[in-house]
This record gives C-alpha cells, structure tokens and sequence, in this order.
C-alpha cells in the first residue's frame, strides 16, 4: 500500500508515440485544475486492501474517493466539490483467468486495454470495442464511462460484453454479478447498471468479458460526397445494402483533415466524407468493398478510395481517437436519432465545428475549433445545437472542456425523465455522497 | 422491506369493494375474479408450485396499469405481472394470492421505425408476431426464445430470455433500448429511449431480468436486426455424445460463431423422429444442429470448416439442409422438442444450466452418471454453443418416490454447474424454482447490494413477492416449498 501526497502529474505521462501528446498534455493539466494538487493518492495492491480502506474511510473520515485508472477521462463531468482521495487502480492489472477456447476472460479493473488486446491477440481473439488511448486506458475506466468507437455499429458496446463483475461499495463491500459463463440471467443484472456509471456506484475491480475471434483483416471505403443530403441519400442505401458494414462514419472536412493527418494517410478530405468499414476473411473485405462502390458510388459523390491493412489499422484508430484528440477548447457528444444526424453534422459545420458522426448509432463528436475559444461563444453554438439533439428525444453532453467553464456547460446535458430514479438509486448504493462526486447529476448545470 | 403477504386474503368487504373500483378501471370485461376463471392462472409452465391469484385484470393501457397499481397500494395487496405465462421457474407465479395484472390486451405495434432501426410495441405482443410484422423489410427482433410462437416481449423482457440464435446476436437485453415500466408504486418511468446512449445509468439495463421485482413494463423499445445475407444449416451426426460435445469445444475454440449450435442426443432425437418423420438417424448418439450465417461469399467456406472439425471429432456424417424447407423443418424439430417428450414419459422436469463450453463433456458425463445413480432417464437438448444445458429429467408423477429422486437429481446436476464455473439458470430465471441456488451462487453482499436494488424501486414489497431474491428469515415471504417438479416446458 502506497499513501503519498501528490506532487507533479507529469510523470503519470507515459512516452507512447502518440501523435496527440501535445493534447494529452493538456488534459493533464485540465485534471490537475479539477483535482487539485491537494488530493491524496491511495493505490491498493489487492481487492482485499481496497475494501478495508473504503470501509474504514466510510466509518471515519469520509473522504470522497475518485477512482482512476489510466487517468484518460478525468476530465468528465464536474470538478469534485472538495479534493477527496484518487484511487488509483494502477497495481490491480492481473490476468485472473484466461479460458482461451470458452472465449471469456477474467481480468481486474486497472488492466491496460493495450495489454488485454495484446493478451487476446495471441489467441487470435479480441474484445471488439474501440477504446482511445489504449496505451493508458484501463478496462475498469473505459467500462466506467462506457467508451466505444467506429465499430460500435458492427459489434455493440460494453454492456453487450461484461458477463460478470466485481465492485466495492461506499461501506467498502466487496460485490459481485454474473458470473464467468456466456449466458446467466441469475440475478439482477448489475453489470449493465455499472457500464457507463463513472465510479458513482462502485469502484470496479474485477471484470469478466465475452470475448470474439479477430477477423483476418479489415478495410474502408473512404468517399467524399457533395453533401449531406447525398451522404443521407446513402446512408438510406446502406440500411439494406447486401454488404454488412462494421462501422458508418461520417465526417465533415475539419474533422477528416484532423483523422488523415493524425493516421497519416493521403486520402482526400475536401468535402464531407462517408467512411465506411468492413471485416472477415479477404475475400469477404474484397467482396464487399467492391459491393460497397457500386451501390454507393452514384453522382454526388466525388472520389471514392479504398483503404487497406495497415493503413486501415491507421484510420481505425484515428477514428476512434478523435473524440479525444484535438487541442481545442470542447468537446461534445450528441446522441440523435440516426435519422437526424446529417442535419445536425451540416449545422454544426456552419458553426465550424468539427464534427465526426457513427452514423449508424446517431452519436455526432464534436470538437469547438480555436476561433470559438471563448466560453460565450462556445456557449452559443452548443445553444444552437442542443435543443437540435434534444428535438426528438436527444441529448447533448460536454466531455471535455476547460476546467473553468464547467459551471456554464451541459456536461451531463439536460436533464433526463428517469435522472430523478437514478438519484434514488445513488442514494440507497451511496448514501454519505463520497463515491466519485461530480461526475454526473449531481453537479448538473444549464448553459 | 414489509410485506402485505399476511393480509392478501382479501375480507370479503374489502373485496367487494376493490373488485367495483377495478372494474371501474378496466371494465366489466377486463377482470376475472370467480374460482373456476382464476384456475388457469394458478401457475405458469412451472407447474409444480401452484397458488391462484384472487383477482385476475387485464389493463389495455398504461394509465389503467397505473390506476390498477395505486390501488393495490391502497389495499396494501400484492400483485404480480404475467404475460403468456410460459416460464418455466414460476415467475408468474402469485405467491400470497393477491392481484395478477395480466397484460395480453396489450399487445399493439405501436410504431416501427426502419430507418433508425427500431420498434416500440406493447408489453403482450407475443414475440414471433414482431418478427412476422417485419416480413420483407429485411430486418427482424433476434431474441428468438423456442416458446416464441407464445411468449410476449413483456415476458422476454422480464426474464431476458434467449434462445438459439442467441449465440452470435445476444440475449433480450442486447436488443432493448428502452421501455416505459410502471414502478411499484403507480409511478411511472420512461428509461432509456429511441436513441442510444441516454446520459445516466443503464436502468434499462437493470430492469431488463428483473423478473418483475422492479414494476411492470408497459412499453418496449427494441433494436430491429438487419437479416442475414445467407445461412447454412446442417446436421452433425456422432455414435456419442462426448464426440458431439468434443465438436462444439473445437468449433468455438477455433474462433468460430455459428449463428446457433444446438445439441440433441439420441432419446430426444428419437422422440422426434416418430414426431415429425424426419429422417434423423436413431441409432446415433447424439446429433448437433449447427447454423451459420453471413455473406454468400462467406458461409460456404465456414460450414467446410465446421464439417471437417465435426469429421475430426468422430462425426458419423454431416447432413446439409438444402433448401429453405428442410431448414424450416430442422428448426420447427428443434424448437418443437419439448412437445414431443410426451412420447417418452408421463412427466417431465427440464433444468437450465450453464458451464464453461469447455466444460460440456463433463457435465454431460455427469448427468449420464446422475441419471444411472438415481435409475431415472434423463434426455438432453440443448444450446451447445453458449454452454447452455437443458437436461430432461423423465418421470411419473404419481410415484412419489420417483419424484423425490427428480429432485435430487436436479439439485445434483445444477450443485455441479455451479462447482464448474457456471450458473444454475441461463435463460429461464430464478422465479420461485431456483431461489434456493441464490445463496450458493452469490455471496451475503452480492444479495446485499441485490436486496438494496429492489428495496430502492420496490420498498413494500408488493410487486412480484417472493421471486428471485431470497428472503432473510423473519420477513415473513415464505415461498411455497417444492413439491414435486415441472413436466411440461418449452424453451
């Protein structure tokens, strides 16, 4: 067991190549303004160490308690009211079991995910959910605020992963759901109540996760189109299009300059993009990208490329790391029907906004360019955007913005129907309030 | 929690009474409350354990279930959801009497949306109807449960049932965005929603298995699924079923996912053939029922594999449906299994275990053994591909001596899925059948933080008492103790 105060975060940032560190160095001093150099650190070496402590904390000093993995999300939600202590899950990164041929692992919480995908890769298998800033995310914080990516279309999310898992409780109860088996509908099902719940119910320290083999290869055909309006005409083509896509991208010039430059290909970027991914055996990829071309290709669109192996592998992960990638202002993510995405994404492109759509899930990143790096005009976009989103049942959230403008931003968008439910439920899991506090309703503001 | 369970008797006053306010509610039409009508509510597909409810409605909107609810509250009696009544582990079952909501009427499409992919329906829409709705747009609902002919989407959701296809696309709650759900106490709750990712917790999650501990469904969203391009189907045939076990190991673990990978051994294989004629052969071990499906240019070349991984294992044969008809039979077979057992025995008493793939042999071998140590015929038919067993206990009801050793033998069967690394249900839920398993497979704080979870929603105790948490001593939910096992099911 480690107690120390917390001195620099600058040795927290690893030396990974990435092509976005100048930003990563940014977040970091963004979550030190939020967390203050104040806070203690508490790093527990077994599950065992970390429930004693939170049980203790909850009998005597009721510290607040920020877990925090591969430190890559900080910056969600409001700055804590006071500095508590961060738990860091860093020592709890083991392998518990690995049953190759039943297609489940069992890992704990602080696990890198560049470690697991490399520990699954092995065996030819994969947990197929794109996670940005592999090299320092953690299984338990990409579980906790529920990250996904391009393949989300083809593959789903977390919630359709994690079969079982083990959490501490604010009293420091050591508690699990599921199990280690595919399929298993004893009890109630709280795995899917702690996807996406950053740490405000319980500090994740175990997950087991269903597993799929890799796919031999993928590609994507990447396509500038005239419009939105044509890019909708083929997103309605896709829906029965003999091809089975893993992922529908949409991209405005802004935001497909940023993803080439960061993956380093050459692929035009002059126009809106269409890109959309394919996977399986080569001749399957083959198949259907030469389907793909000519359902799609019509006029409207301007050049249509296709993008392959390693250059594919490139896009992928530029794709998946936009949402974390800019050196701009703010960050924000909409969630719409897909119906309503290519509205939204011109709207925001006359807003220049750099926008970046799954459209085949209705998720729109947003990234606010410098020009607006103002908190009042950055309020005035997300103004005109949001009631957008929230026109057919939509919503908007900040996911990163500079400490300061938190106050004024919807960073757990509007309020929801069932938000009122939820706050009973935090309340019974987490009565004394100490479990990661901030990070969602509770610090609720409106622009 | 307290309980109303003691006082559900309703006086006869008090029950003249609530009796004209629901009928205000529902109508003359929507309720039933003389002792010949309630006969048929008195249990589901779990038939061991028997209670009538005292009054039978049958709201056709939300804001009746509402009004129905508050007042049950009023009453301070308990009441319990039901829709088709096709669980098999008693979800439906009324324990302490009380009202039983029954939600059949609801059972309108309310909207499909292809373009974003889905449809909200009503919680009684029987699950194969959506499918049939959905004909010709080339998408379907891929929780395909075999009692889906019968089952409802409100009985889906309440369970989070599977089924064969469950395998490569996912059980019910990879399929639900959202639902409206009426909370215990009349409230109501709109989670999720048309949209994905609605910031907040995942109640929709949560609330998908709560096997109405938590309210009562009133609405569904559901994700609609694009069809498959192509499938193909075929009939592994194995002198053993270790071979045929040995097989589904080596499919999954060479990185295959069949669509379905579904496994019958030889009684119910023969049960079935003088069913439906279909040509299985009878002298065979065991037979899998394997489906693949994807691209055109893809499919062929993955059942090749699957062929000559079920050659390597020791397969007899491996059969190809060719046409659409022969899959449609091979499937009405599987799925019609059940109805079919009548053949072999009087009674009967299905399981729902689940183990590691890897662990099939084993706990086949097991229940071979099981079946010799206690001279009982057990047959299997099953969701191979997931680890999903479904041993059939056969017996006769009437011997009494017999039944008590179905009850071991069960008991024994799912104490060594749990010692494997498994769970004692994978689709069908706990309910009252399998409560007593909670507390093996879970520890004090796991039903701790469980308990916390339903006292949040449901605090009286009113919805759906007694099912799938077990009950700390003193609270008074006695459930009803297991006389003898369920003999009729259909997964």
């Amino acid at each position: 067991m480690s107690m120390s105060r917390r001195s620099s975060r600058a040795d927290a940032l690893p030396c990974n190549g990435h092509s976005f560190q100048s930003f990563l160095q940014l977040k970091q001093i963004a979550s030190r303004r939020n967390y203050g150099l104040s806070a203690l650190e508490f790093t527990p070496a077994t599950q065992l160490e970390l429930s004693r402590y939170v049980a203790e904390n909850a009998q005597t000093e009721r510290r607040t308690l920020c877990p925090v993995g591969g430190r890559t999300a900080l910056h969600f939600g409001f700055s804590a009211p006071e500095p508590g202590v961060l738990v860091s899950m860093s020592q709890l990164n083991r392998l518990v079991d690995y049953p190759a041929r039943d297609m489940t692992i069992t890992v704990e919480a602080g696990m890198r995910i560049i470690d697991l995908q490399r520990t699954l890769a092995e065996q030819r298998q994969q947990l197929p959910i794109d996670i940005a800033q592999a090299e320092r995310a953690t299984v338990g914080g990409a579980l906790a605020t529920n990250t996904s990516g391009p393949r989300r279309f083809g593959h789903g999310t977390f919630r359709d992963y994690v079969i079982g898992i083990s959490a501490i409780d604010a009293e420091g109860r050591l508690f699990k759901a599921g199990g280690r088996v595919v399929k298993n509908v004893a009890g109630y099902d709280i795995c899917k109540l702690l996807v996406g719940s950053r740490g405000t119910l319980g500090i994740l320290t175990q997950v087991t996760l269903k597993l799929r083999p890799l796919p031999e290869t993928s590609a994507q055909l990447w396509m500038t189109v005239d419009s939105f309006t044509e890019i909708e005409d083929r997103l309605q083509r896709l829906l029965t299009s003999q091809v089975r896509p893993n992922a529908v991208e949409v991209l405005n010039p802004a935001a497909a300059a940023l993803i080439v430059a960061s993956a380093r290909c050459e692929l035009p970027t002059n126009a809106p993009v269409l890109c959309v991914g394919v996977e399986g055996s080569r001749r399957e990829v083959d198949w259907q990208l030469d389907v793909l071309t000519q359902e799609l290709t019509s006029i409207g669109v301007q050049e249509c490329r296709q993008v392959r192996d390693h250059n594919a592998d490139r896009i992928w992960e530029s794709l998946t790391d936009f949402q974390t990638c800019a050196d701009d202002p703010l960050t924000f993510e909409a969630n719409l029907r897909p119906s309503q995405c290519m509205a939204f994404a011109e709207r925001a492109t006359q807003l220049g906004v750099a926008v970046q759509v799954h459209a085949g899930n209705g998720l729109v990143i947003g990234q606010l360019l410098d020009e607006a790096a103002t908190i009042d005009h950055s309020t005035t976009i997300l103004n005109e955007l949001r009631p957008l989103a929230r026109s057919q049942g939509g919503n908007l959230v900040v996911l990163h913005c500079d400490g300061e403008w938190k106050v004024r931003m919807p960073m757990c968008g509007d309020a929801e129907h069932s938000w009122p439910l939820m706050k009973q439920l935090k309340r019974k899991l987490d009565p004394q309030g100490l479990l990661n506090p901030g990070r969602f309703m509770d610090g609720a503001a409106t622009a | 929690m307290t309980t109303a369970l003691a006082e559900s008797s309703l006086s006869s006053a008090r029950s003249q009474s609530m009796l004209d306010r629901l009928r205000a509610i529902v109508g003359k039409d929507g309720i039933l409350a003389d002792r010949e009508d309630l006969l048929v509510y008195e249990c589901d597909g779990y038939v061991v354990e028997k209670k009538c409810p005292d009054i039978v409605v049958f709201p056709t909107s939300t804001e009746q279930v509402v009004e129905v609810v508050k007042l049950c509250n009023e009453y301070q009696i308990p009441f319990v959801p039901r829709g088709a009544g096709t669980s098999l582990a008693g979800g439906c079952l009324p324990i302490g009497g009380g009202l039983m909501i029954a939600l059949t009427r609801m059972k309108r499409i309310l909207e499909i949306n292809l373009r974003d992919r889905y449809a909200i329906v009503e919680p009684g829409l029987v699950n194969v109807h959506l499918t049939q709705a959905l004909k010709g747009t080339g998408y379907h609902y891929a929780p395909d449960p075999s009692s889906q002919g019968a089952c409802t989407i409100g009985g889906n959701f309440a369970t989070n049932s599977g089924g064969p296809h469950t395998l490569k696309y996912g059980v019910t709650v990879n399929h639900v965005m959202g639902a409206e759900v009426v909370l215990p106490d009349g409230s109501i709750a709109q989670l999720g929603g048309t949209v994905e990712d609605v910031p907040g917790y995942d109640l929709t999650g949560l609330f998908v298995g709560n096997e109405g501990t938590l309210g009562i469904c009133t609405k569904v969203i559901v994700k609609l699924t694009r069809d498959p391009a192509a499938y193909r189907t075929m009939l592994g045939v194995f002198e053993t079923v270790t071979d045929a076990t040995r097989a589904i190991s080596e499919i999954i673990g060479a990185g295959i996912v069949p669509a379905a990978l579904e496994m019958m051994d030889q009684g119910i294989v023969s049960a079935l053939e003088q069913a439906f004629h279909f040509g299985f052969p009878l002298d065979a071990g065991a037979v899998l029922l394997i489906e693949v499906d994807g691209l055109e240019v893809a499919v062929d070349d993955e059942a090749q594999r699957i062929i000559a991984l079920c050659k390597q294992t020791g397969a007899r044969e491996v059969r190809q449906a060719n046409t659409p008809k022969e899959r449609q039979l091979l499937w009405k077979c599987r799925k019609q299994a059940f109805g079919a057992i009548g053949r072999l025995s009087p009674s009967y008493c299905t399981q729902d275990g689940v183990v590691p793939r890897t662990k099939l042999p084993e706990i086949l071998e097991f229940i071979t053994a099981c079946g010799l140590r206690h001279d009982l015929r057990i047959v299997n038919v099953f969701h191979a591909g997931d680890g999903n067993i479904h041993p059939i206990l056969l017996f006769d009801e009437r011997n009494a001596e017999q039944v008590a050793r179905v009850l071991l033998a069960s008991d024994e069967i799912l104490g060594k899925c749990i010692e494997l690394g498994g769970s004692v249900t994978g689709e069908h839920g706990i309910g009252v059948e399998k409560i007593s398993f909670m507390n093996k497979l879970f520890s004090p704080e796991d039903l701790a933080v469980m308990s916390l979870i339903r006292d949040c929603f449901n605090p009286k105790g009113l919805c759906s008492p007694g099912k799938m948490l077990p009950t700390s001593a003193g609270c008074g939910n006695e459930h009803v103790p297991k006389i003898k096992p369920g003999r009729r099911a259909a997964m």
